[in-house]
């Protein structure tokens, strides 16, 4: 267990995670939350760095394979001592196996027997292939709307209700967690949840930018400009 | 033998004071981290959050006050009553003084985000405050007793 007063300057110093999802402007840049984090000793920024490495997908290239990605998630696993953050890594990783099942069914393959994904249920969820819900939606009642949203093919929704239930799952953890490093890697990782939340606002606004511009341009071609300019 | 009872004794007469002054140093240093922290975070109210780092600090008046009261001519007969008011009750103002330093330390940050909840995210401070002044009280009233 970490000292439970070993970041409190650095906690006090960060504005608070729920005012993140709510301001207008983000009220923390990625720079000036690095500055901040200059205050972790170099153990506790290292094992905040394998956290950050593997479960952000910006930090995968595109053509990365699920063996190499489970290899990646199981290495930084093996570098993370503080047993909460492991507990909130694997809760993770179930979520992420379970959305890489309900994809390759959806593509309809078969139950997976190599590396798809790790964790408790990574074994459970071939045997009950052919249940909607894994039989999990006990234990993750998130899944049915997972699975709707995928076969719906709206990923943009998709992405919003995971980044919701890892949100749920880092406030269920930092409540356990002041000031201590916990509660700096649950900070950054709420900050990267918000992080993405933000792009995908972005994204969603480029995209109705772009329906919204060809809606407009079709009419251009029924003008007449010389008449116009006349 | 009776060396080392006297020598409990004045552990006794003294522990009040030191676990006291431990207890403020360390409570006002983890509230008084926080109160930096916020600083840096916030345009305004930098007095309130100093302030409240402060709150720890009567933990060593407690145990002065203690001290004093306990202060006697030390005897085989009336050590072990000293020892074991003065420990006891500076290891409990010891607790408190930590924990309220980190109630503060709450509060602070919380009220760094809400000023409007600064006097409610005080109370556990001053619930420790009032577990720290039973302490105080009852080692004054039961230390009468000691010859």
């Amino acid at each position: 267990m970490s000292d439970p007063d070993a970041y409190i300057a650095l906690i006090s110093s960060l504005p608070g995670s729920e005012r993140l999802f709510v301001a207008k402007q983000p009220p923390l840049s990625r720079l000036r939350l690095d500055r901040r984090l200059k205050a972790l000793t170099s153990e506790d920024a290292k094992v905040l760095k394998v956290m950050e490495h593997a479960l952000n997908w910006s930090a995968y290239d595109m053509d990365v394979t699920d063996a190499q990605a489970v290899l990646r998630c199981k290495q930084a696993l093996a570098e993370i001592p503080q047993s909460s953050l492991r507990r909130l890594f694997l809760e993770r990783m179930d979520l992420r196996t379970v959305v890489a099942a309900l994809r390759l069914r959806g593509q309809g393959g078969n139950p997976p027997s190599g590396a798809y994904g790790f964790g408790r249920w990574s074994r459970h969820i071939p045997a009950y292939w052919g249940d909607p819900d894994f039989r999990l939606s006990t234990a993750m009642p998130w899944i049915k709307e997972a699975r709707q949203l995928l076969e719906a093919e709206d990923p943009l929704g998709l992405e919003r209700l995971l980044l919701s239930v890892s949100h749920k799952q880092l406030k269920r953890h930092a409540a356990r967690h002041l000031f201590d490093f916990e509660a700096v890697a649950i900070y950054v990782l709420i900050w990267n949840i918000f992080d993405r939340w933000a792009q995908s606002n972005a994204q969603n606004a480029a995209a109705r930018f772009e329906k919204l511009a060809q809606k407009a341009m079709s009419n251009v071609a029924d003008f007449d400009f010389e008449r116009v300019s006349a | 033998m009776n060396e080392l009872v006297l020598t409990l004794g004045w552990l006794g007469i003294y522990a009040p004071m030191a676990l006291g002054a431990a207890a403020s140093a360390v409570g006002c240093s983890i509230a008084g981290m926080a109160s930096i922290g916020a600083m840096t975070e916030t345009d305004g109210g930098y007095g309130r959050f100093v302030g409240v780092s402060a709150f720890p600090s009567t933990m060593v008046i407690y145990g002065i006050v203690i001290m004093f009261t306990l202060n006697r001519e030390v005897t085989p007969e009336n050590a072990g009553g000293l020892f074991g008011i003065g420990i006891l009750s500076g290891i409990a103002l010891m607790y408190c003084g930590i924990w309220q330093g980190r109630a503060c330390a709450a509060a602070i940050n919380a009220t760094k985000e809400k000023p409007e909840i600064f006097g409610l995210a005080l109370a556990p401070a001053a619930i420790i405050e009032g577990f720290g002044v039973f302490a105080f009280v009852f080692a004054l009233v039961i230390s009468a007793g000691i010859s």
